[in-house]
């Protein structure tokens, strides 16, 4: 029962993660290989700003969200905006770009950080004194952190999927990914759409970074592993389909607890990617993706 | 002249500057740079025959030279083979390893085999860190090296000759009808596909002869270097590979040659002066990508088309 509970728990924040990373690519029909960073930047600026300046964690938390929604803005328009606004001239070459030049991202932020801040893991303070315990039910303990953390991040992660999926701009979103060019003829602004998107998506990152820190602490690759779990996540519920990645993450935040402990807690990393390759062969659509069309 | 002979001359004019180079340079700090440096370069001509020429993007070409690395080391660990023997069979491994990654992931358009080899190189590292009693983990495993005796010249010569064989190869697969094929899979695949290219075929062979010959460099490295570890195989390394190779220009015979042997021994002088030279690096990926697409010997033929 709490091998499942805390599945669902990390669930939560995978679903952070991969919710943003499919927004994207839905939106702009890439891979954002950044994403783990922007995780990295959440739980960076949540240790700092908490630890620093000894403001209430709750503050924190939305200092932590204006901070992503700027980064992600400011990278959209240095990085991403020639994905679209030049489409003829890039042609077949964008995926080759997007690529590259996300990858590229990636590991100037990771060195930025080693650069600044040191390899040295800092450690945030919990949003409840991390030695207090709660007891749920009577079957499971688990410091009242954790529990907080997990109602915050479900809390934003259920406005922002009926945000995405029932309100008016997710519907705008939802045109954008469909049919960029059908949106902007029917007066969509799509560049702005896309930038909102990206801008959303680095902010929930460094929500699910921030609400992890005192965790698994601050510190230049502590992204890597969540974004390459998010990626496989992203295969695993179809490429931009948000309610499968958000079923993915909750299934690959319950099969990795229960491999840890019925099958290897060392090789508990591992089981992400051979769901991953499964899937691949036997299932390339994923669960809510629908079968590759031609347009 | 025509522009795949071009590069050929070029690439000829660099080895026949490189086999020179011992005669000027003594130092045996400076030698082991450069031989590191073909190291990376031969990474990087891996790297772009998949990504520069047939349009695929591994995000893992030093995940392949690790396991590279690791099948020869513990071939000669475990078995006491030679490191020939080893270095061969780690061609083998990483080409079998190479052509089942790719039939699971290159059926499918699109990023897949990006996120795939992502996932898979972290996945590798752990189990090499993990595996401890086999791998002995971060500790690295220790290995003979190629020659007993004989300084770094010896292996300068030796990775020197193993990559001037590797251009050759290439030159020949990217002017025969396979390299046509793949630069027509990379430009439209679908118009491709369309002529009667089998587009998952041949991007299958591409990736496997790709990761074939960053298994090849993995091997050779691991016997001059005497330790593998699972440290060659952060994506950072990768990052490397592919920022040489962006660099040094996508898509021609020479750039990831050129990108090798200049950024390597830039690198080193860089980290003299205390900065992360992975810092300078990745801004240069990112630049050289945003804003100049054809790279240093693309550059440079651009000059000399315009000189002559």
């Amino acid at each position: 029962m709490d091998v499942l509970i805390t599945g669902i728990i990390m669930g939560t924040f995978y679903a952070l993660l991969a919710l943003g990373l499919s927004l994207i690519f839905g939106c702009l029909k890439v891979v954002n290989f950044a994403h783990g960073e922007f995780f990295m930047i959440g739980a960076y600026v949540y240790a700092l700003i908490a630890l620093k300046v000894g403001m209430n964690p709750f503050l924190v938390l939305i200092w932590v969200v204006a901070f992503g929604l700027i980064i992600g803005l400011i990278v959209e328009r240095l990085l991403m905006r020639p994905l679209y606004q030049k489409y003829t001239e890039w042609g077949a070459m964008r995926d080759e770009y997007a690529i590259i030049v996300t990858f590229g991202l990636s590991l100037f932020l990771i060195n930025l950080a080693n650069q600044i801040f040191g390899p040295y893991p800092i450690s945030g303070p919990g949003l409840m004194p991390m030695k207090e315990r709660v007891l749920l039910g009577n079957i499971l303990m688990m410091s009242s952190h954790r529990l907080i953390a997990f109602c915050v991040g479900a809390g934003v992660l259920i406005v922002a999927f009926v945000l995405v999926r029932y309100s008016p701009w997710g519907k705008i979103i939802q045109a954008v990914s469909q049919n960029r060019f059908g949106a902007s003829i029917a007066g969509i602004n799509s560049t702005k759409v896309s930038s909102i998107v990206f801008a959303l998506s680095s902010a929930l990152a460094g929500l699910a970074g921030a609400l992890l820190c005192p965790i698994f602490s601050a510190e230049p690759f502590v992204g890597a592993l969540p974004a390459v779990k998010s990626f496989v996540i992203v295969v695993l519920g179809g490429m931009g389909s948000v309610p499968g990645s958000i079923l993915g993450a909750y299934l690959l935040g319950v099969l990795e607890q229960f491999g840890a402990v019925y099958i290897s807690y060392t090789y508990r990393d591992t089981f992400g990617f051979v769901i991953l390759i499964l899937f691949l062969v036997f299932r390339p659509q994923g669960l809510f993706g629908e079968k590759a069309r031609e347009v | 002249m025509e522009k795949r002979k071009l590069d050929l001359l070029v690439s000829v004019v660099v080895f026949c500057l490189m086999a020179l180079v011992p005669v000027f340079v003594k130092s045996a700090y400076w030698l082991g740079v450069l031989v590191v440096a073909l190291y990376f370069s031969l990474a990087a001509m891996g790297w772009n025959l998949l990504g520069g020429f047939t349009g695929q993007f591994s995000i893992a070409p030093a995940t392949f030279c690790m396991i590279g690395m690791y099948t020869s080391a513990m071939l000669v660990h475990y078995l006491h083979w030679s490191p020939v023997a080893g270095i061969l069979m780690s061609i083998v491994a990483t080409a079998i390893v190479g052509l089942l990654l790719g039939w699971v992931c290159l059926r499918l358009r699109g990023p897949y085999l990006a996120l795939t080899t992502i996932g898979f190189a972290e996945i590798v590292r752990g189990l090499i860190r993990f595996s401890y009693d086999i791998t002995r983990g971060d500790l690295g495993l220790s290995v003979p090296k190629l020659f007993g005796g004989g300084g770094h010249v010896t292996y300068f010569y030796t990775f020197l000759g193993v990559v001037v064989l590797v251009q050759l190869l290439l030159y020949f697969l990217i002017r025969s009808r396979v390299g046509l094929y793949l630069q027509s899979i990379r430009d439209d695949d679908v118009a491709a596909s369309g002529r009667g290219v089998n587009v998952v075929g041949w991007k299958t062979l591409a990736f496997t002869l790709s990761s074939l010959i960053c298994g090849l460099s993995g091997g050779l490295y691991v016997h001059f270097i005497g330790l593998a570890s699972p440290e060659t195989g952060l994506i950072i390394q990768s990052g490397l590979i592919i920022g040489m190779a962006v660099i040094g220009g996508m898509g021609t015979l020479t750039g990831p040659l050129i990108g090798g042997l200049l950024l390597q021994p830039l690198s080193e002088l860089v980290r003299e002066f205390g900065v992360q030279h992975m810092l300078i690096f990745s801004l240069l990926i990112i630049l050289a990508i945003r804003f100049w697409r054809e790279g240093l010997y693309g550059s440079f033929r651009k000059v000399l088309a315009r000189v002559s």
